[in-house]
Order: C-alpha cells, then sequence, then structure tokens
C-alpha cells in the first residue's frame, strides 16, 4: 500500500514536471478555417486609425485574408527582440533610418527585386533606401512616403510682420532678428526630448557630407581625426555653429520644454517658426486645424539655387524572407500601393506619396516643399549614416546645452574609432 | 537582455541565499522522495528562464552576432575592446558612484525612521503605512511625478537657486543627484520595513537593564540597537548596493541617460548598445563583465559585515 501510494505520488509529480516543459516549449498553430491570419508590424502611432481603415477595406475586398496590426511604440527595439526570437512579423513598417539598412543588409527581409509593384515606385525614393543598404544584389525594400525636414514656420505671423523666406543664411538670421524685435519668438526649442536637437543638426550637417564623406569616414576608420582628411572635428565646426546660432534665438526654459510643448506653443501662434519636420505638422494640425504653415529648407548657403531639403523615407514597407504567407502578403502590399490608397494615406499624414502618378495633395506645406522634389534638390538624413552605438543623438543636445561644440565634435570622431576598431565584419555563410 | 540582467540579478544574490541556509541545518538525515519532486519543476523553470539563457549569452559574447543575421567567432576582442572604451568606463564609474552614495543615504535615512516608527508615537500603523506607501507605486509612475517637479514645479519655487531654475536634469555634473534623490525615496519604503522586523526582535530588557545602568540613548543606540540588527543592517546594505548598481528605470523616467551620457549606467548602457545600437555581442560581454564585478562586490561585502555582526 506505502509502496503504491508512493508511485501515485511519482507519476503525478512525473507528469506535473513534464506538462511544465512541455509548456515551455509549447507553440500555438493556427486554425485551418481558410483564413489566413498575417501579422502587420506597423511602427507609427498616429497612423494608426489610417492603417486600420485600409486593412478593413482591404479584408472586405479579401475575405480570405484576415490582418492584425500590431502597433508598437518602439518599433527598432521591438523589431530586433523578434528577430531575435526567429518571430519575424508577415508584413512590416519601418522608418527607413540606418538600423533598417542594417537589417536589410543582414538579410532577414524578403526580396522584391522581381515584384512588379517595384515598377510603380519613384526610383530616386528606392535610390534613398539603396543608400541605406540592401542585402547584396537584393531590394528589400519598398518606400512607401516621404517626409521633409526643414523649417516650420507660421505664414500669417511672415506675412503681417512683411517677412519673405529666406533664401540665404545671413537672410534668415536677419529674419530672427526682426521678429524679436517685433516682440515675436523666432523659435521654440523642446530640447528636454534629446532628439528635437537632430533635425536641425541634420539639415545642416547636410551641407558639408554631399560629397562622399560618409564613405571617406568609413574608409579612414580607426584612423577619424582632427589630422584625418574628412572628420567630424575638420569638417563640423561650421554646423555646430550654426546650429547654436539659431538655438540663441530659442525662448526661455526651452532645456525643459517638450516635443509636445513645441507643437502646442506653434499652433497657438507663440512661436514663429519650429526647427522640425513636417511629421509636426499632423499633431500641430490637431491643436489648431486653422493654422497656415509651410515648411523651407534650411538656407545655409550663400547661393539659394544650393539649397537643400533633407527627407526620408518615412515608412517603408517590407515583409519577412521566409514566411508561410508570401502570396497573401503580397496581396496586401500591392493593395498598399494601390494609387487611390496610398494617395489618402500621404495626404492624411501630410507625406509625400512614393508611388510615380500619386498626386501630392494641396496642403500648403507639401506643395512648399514640392519644387526641391521636382528639382532635385533633395538629400537624405546623414545620421542615418552614423552607427547607431555612436550616441549622437545625447552629444548633439549635450553640445546645445553646455555649448561645446569643439568637444562634442571631438567625442564623436572617437566614438567613430571606437566603434569602427571593434566592428568585426561577418564574413562569409561560416557560422 | 532583460533575461540576462535578472540573472544576473539572480546570481547576485545567489550567496546571501545560501549562506542562510547553511546556518539552519536540518536535523534528519535524508529528507522525503517528494521535497524532491517539489524542487524539481522549479529548477526546470530557473533553468529555462535563468541558466540557458546566461549560458547562451556567454557564449555569444565570443562572437560578433548583432542579435540576428549571420554571425562568426571573435575570440576575445569584444572583451578586449570593453576596457579600451571609454564610454564603458564612465558607464562603471557612474554606476559605482550612484550607488554608494544612493546606499549610504537609503540605510542612513530608513535606519533613522524606522527607530522612530518603532517608538511608541502616536498613530504608528498609520505612518508605517504612509511610509511604505513609495514601494507599492510603480517606480516608472513616480519617475515621471518627479521627471514633472524637477522640470516644471522646482524651477518656479526655487528660481533663486540657478541650479533648480535651469532644471536640474539638464546639468551634466548635477543630474545625478537628482536620479538619487528619486531613487533613495523610493528604496528606503523596503529598507524601512527589513530595518523595523529587525528592531523588533531587540528584546525590550536589554534597554531597560541599559537605562538601569544609566547608559545614554546615544550609548544604547551604539551598544545594543546597532550591533544586534547587524545581520538586517548586512542584508540591506547588500540589497541596496547590488540593487543600486543595476540602476535603470529611475534614469529612463528621469534623463534616459542625458544629458549626452553623463547619467548612464552600465545597464543602461548595455540595453542601448545591444539593442538600439545594434551591438548585441560587444555588450552581452560587458554584461558577463558586470555579472562578475557584481558577484565579487556582493562577496566582499559579505565577508567584511558579517564578520562584525553580533549575536546575543
Amino acid at each position: 500500500m506505502k509502496m503504491r501510494h508512493r508511485t501515485t505520488v511519482k507519476t503525478v509529480a512525473v507528469l506535473a514536471t513534464a506538462s511544465l516543459t512541455i509548456g515551455l516549449s509549447g507553440c500555438a498553430s493556427g486554425p485551418a478555417d481558410g483564413v489566413t491570419t498575417l501579422s502587420f508590424f506597423q511602427f507609427k502611432g498616429e497612423a494608426l486609425e489610417d492603417f486600420a481603415q485600409i486593412i478593413s477595406d482591404f479584408e472586405a475586398q479579401n475575405p480570405d485574408i484576415r490582418v492584425v496590426q500590431n502597433q508598437v511604440a518602439d518599433s527598432e527595439t521591438a523589431i530586433r527582440t523578434l528577430l531575435v526570437k526567429d518571430k519575424t512579423p508577415d508584413v512590416i513598417t519601418l522608418n527607413a533610418n540606418g538600423n533598417f539598412g542594417r537589417l536589410a543588409q543582414a538579410g532577414v527581409f524578403y526580396d522584391f527585386s522581381d515584384e512588379p509593384v517595384l515598377e510603380t515606385i519613384n526610383p530616386a525614393v528606392q535610390n534613398i533606401l539603396a543608400e541605406l543598404g540592401n542585402k547584396t544584389g537584393e531590394i528589400n525594400g519598398l518606400g512607401y512616403v516621404n517626409n521633409a525636414n526643414g523649417v516650420i514656420y507660421n505664414r500669417a505671423i511672415f506675412e503681417e510682420q512683411g517677412l519673405d523666406v529666406p533664401e540665404t543664411w545671413d537672410e534668415f538670421i536677419a529674419v530672427c532678428d526682426a521678429l524679436q524685435t517685433a516682440g515675436i519668438q523666432p523659435f521654440y526649442g523642446t530640447l528636454a526630448d534629446s532628439w528635437t536637437g537632430m533635425p536641425s543638426w541634420n539639415a545642416l550637417g547636410a551641407y558639408p557630407t554631399q560629397d562622399g564623406f560618409f564613405d571617406e569616414m568609413r574608409e579612414e576608420g580607426e584612423d577619424v581625426g582632427a589630422d584625418s582628411p574628412v572628420s567630424f572635428e575638420k569638417d563640423f565646426a561650421d554646423v555646430m555653429a550654426k546650429q547654436a546660432q539659431l538655438f540663441s534665438y530659442m525662448q526661455d526654459g526651452y532645456r525643459g520644454r517638450t516635443y509636445d510643448d513645441g507643437n502646442a506653443a506653434f499652433a497657438n501662434g507663440e512661436a514663429a517658426m519650429l526647427l522640425q519636420g513636417i511629421w509636426a505638422l499632423s499633431p500641430v494640425k490637431g491643436i489648431n486645424p486653422d493654422i497656415d504653415a509651410a515648411i523651407f529648407p534650411y538656407p545655409a548657403a550663400d547661393d539659394p539655387a544650393d539649397r537643400l531639403l533633407v527627407t526620408g523615407v518615412d515608412v517603408v514597407v517590407t515583409m519577412a524572407r521566409e514566411t508561410p504567407h508570401r502570396e497573401e502578403a503580397l496581396r496586401f502590399i500591392d493593395y498598399l500601393f494601390e494609387v487611390g490608397v496610398i494617395e489618402e494615406f500621404a495626404a492624411s499624414q501630410t507625406m509625400v506619396p512614393s508611388v510615380v502618378g500619386a498626386e501630392i495633395s494641396d496642403d500648403p506645406a507639401l506643395q512648399s516643399v514640392k519644387p526641391f522634389f521636382d528639382s532635385g534638390q533633395i538629400t537624405g538624413f546623414i545620421d542615418h549614416q552614423v552607427p547607431p552605438s555612436i550616441p549622437l543623438v545625447a552629444v548633439v543636445q549635450q553640445s546645445l546645452f553646455d555649448g561645446d561644440a569643439a568637444g562634442a565634435l571631438a567625442t564623436l570622431d572617437s566614438e567613430w574609432r571606437k566603434v569602427a576598431a571593434r566592428t568585426i565584419p561577418v564574413t562569409g555563410e561560416d557560422q | 537582455m532583460t533575461s540576462l540582467t535578472s540573472a544576473v540579478r539572480t546570481s547576485a544574490t545567489g550567496p546571501s541565499t545560501k549562506k542562510r541556509a547553511t546556518r539552519v541545518r536540518s536535523s534528519a538525515a535524508r529528507a522525503m522522495p517528494a521535497y524532491y519532486w517539489m524542487v524539481w519543476p522549479a529548477v526546470i523553470a530557473f533553468a529555462a528562464f535563468h541558466t540557458i539563457p546566461v549560458l547562451v549569452g556567454i557564449f555569444f559574447s565570443f562572437t560578433n552576432y548583432a542579435g540576428y543575421g549571420e554571425w562568426n567567432f571573435v575570440g576575445m576582442a569584444n572583451y578586449l575592446a570593453l576596457f579600451k572604451d571609454d564610454r564603458v568606463l564612465q558607464s562603471y564609474g557612474f554606476s559605482f558612484l550612484f550607488a554608494i552614495v544612493a546606499t549610504i543615504l537609503t540605510n542612513a535615512i530608513s535606519l533613522t525612521i524606522a527607530m522612530g516608527l518603532n517608538a511608541k508615537i502616536k498613530a504608528r500603523n498609520f505612518w508605517r503605512g504612509v511610509y511604505f506607501v513609495p514601494y507599492v507605486l510603480a517606480i516608472l509612475v513616480i519617475g515621471y511625478v518627479f521627471q514633472f517637479l524637477f522640470s516644471n514645479s522646482l524651477p518656479k519655487i526655487l528660481s533663486g537657486i540657478p541650479l533648480f531654475r535651469d532644471n536640474i536634469l539638464t546639468n551634466p555634473d548635477f543630474a545625478w543627484t537628482a536620479i538619487v534623490g528619486l531613487a533613495v525615496w523610493q528604496a528606503c519604503a523596503f529598507s524601512i520595513i527589513i530595518y523595523l522586523s529587525g528592531l523588533q526582535t531587540i528584546p525590550s530588557e536589554l534597554y531597560e537593564a541599559a537605562s538601569l545602568d544609566g547608559a545614554s540613548s546615544w550609548r544604547q543606540f551604539t551598544s545594543i540597537t546597532f550591533p544586534l540588527i547587524g545581520a538586517f543592517f548586512t542584508i540591506n546594505v547588500v540589497l541596496s548596493l547590488k540593487g543600486f548598481l543595476q540602476v535603470f528605470d529611475p534614469i529612463i523616467a528621469l534623463t534616459n541617460g542625458g544629458p549626452g551620457t553623463s547619467t548612464e549606467s552600465v545597464t543602461l548602457l548595455i540595453f542601448r548598445g545591444g539593442f538600439s545600437g545594434g551591438e548585441f555581442a560587444y555588450q552581452t560581454a560587458n554584461a558577463v563583465i558586470f555579472f562578475i564585478v557584481i558577484t565579487i562586490v556582493s562577496l566582499l561585502q559579505f565577508r567584511v559585515l558579517q564578520r562584525r555582526e553580533a549575536d546575543y
């Protein structure tokens, strides 16, 4: 009796242990009711409703596909975590920055080279993506909508003060002085959010980096420094000085203000300009739908013809390399790139659509940047070329706080050297 | 990475449980088999969620794995690069400075408060409840409350002091003191509880005898109270220092490592560099080193502190 009792206990315990172990490795598989479920990784909080609308229209036309939108807050960390776990979502939207390029180079995304949807996209947009990186010989992302990073200005205030859009640096500073004299706050600074120092840095830094600056930086690698042919210390002193000059026109207490504070202040006419990209117009209009705002590129050149508008692929669409739902995912992607769908999305998000033939909405801000897109006076974000392990945002923010531009540039060069020294490229297929 | 840091945490508290366990040794020669079966599920879960991830992490610290895609072995290159990286060294400096200051403040303040709460004061249970509230609140929630306090309220209230007027969180030299303030405010709650339970183990006869002998309050504290709560002091200091060395959430809530990289702790650097920075293997090597450092520090503390614990 005692013996049998013992065995029962033992059996129960073994079963409990075993079920726990199985539970750990367990994995649910989908039901076989003929409907395919696609997981849609979506990084853009403000586009949640637009995509929900697109998805419900798509599902109405394709009853055999269900799309689940997963809107994530910290998309770059989230996608990396999913990749580490080998759980790449079926369809993915990401911001096309340096991280996207590195993920693409690692070969985790689908190759769209032979897909017909690629033919409909503006080649200039695909070029910006190609600069970020693809797996050799492949095309791993489709540009969806483009943003524009310039100075947002309140056209009503400019008109009232009789000011024109500045086309050279001296004119820009003259506009700031005129506004200040008239008792109007020229800019609204929001440095409590460290990244808000970056739009102006990117725009001003675009000028000295046009001739393959970052290619040379990568080539120099461990030798980057004040004495090397190109380096931050050598080529960026003017950028930092100009940025600091702009920040000297900020309101009192700009160090403690956040991005949202800035949008609210600009929307209510408390400042004439914002050093922000076109993405800020959406929240601004959420506060004041009637604001008359437009964008001009940072005129960091002496000749108006040399002005450059910084633009990035704000949303890139891609899919997992190995997905069991390839056909369905491609059908959804084709739908996303239909002219009517992308036009509506771009207009709602105040962005420039990538599909050839899709019209830019008649929003004054978009119309103000259209000439630069048409004439090709556009360039990419330079921070996408800086390895993410360099604390670029923090360094730029600190230099704006303490005014030590030389120290900041020295830090950037030293970080560049260290990253170059410790990055050992993956060789071949050998694991 | 979360599993790694928590693995580090668990391993670092390892010595404490081991030391305690040896003291209460069971008199029975062999335990019943049922006890073993009770332990097995926990062992398997622990191995699956802690030990194996740690070993996998250590393995990848010898590669150039970015967290995805292909990789090669690179030998000790990651470890060598760590010692040449001034950003890493700076983060160790920050973590230790922060941990030492916060540990001293937490233990001094919570011991004082615990003695007050142990005395016969009015509404004693109410005050005990009040001092426990910070422990119940989520650190990120109070973190954002403190952030508002530092960046909006204090600049107005203390507008006469330049340090606070310009938002102390944006001052590279003093932002860390604000983080210490938040961390200590929150950590005190738990330390107070431990000290309170320690104080209650001291028999009141000892104090009666001491007061009959004419010992002053200070003498009673140094000769009776402090020696007799030595074990509680040890566990509090070790746990606080270990916890503060791994500081993460208060920094995220207050400064996010800024301004610049002046408040970047080791854990924040591991998380940032490993995930946003795409240097998974390199920062895993950093995590391995950090794990070793914390283990050594904790062991040293136990040796030093336990030597002067008193029993009665």
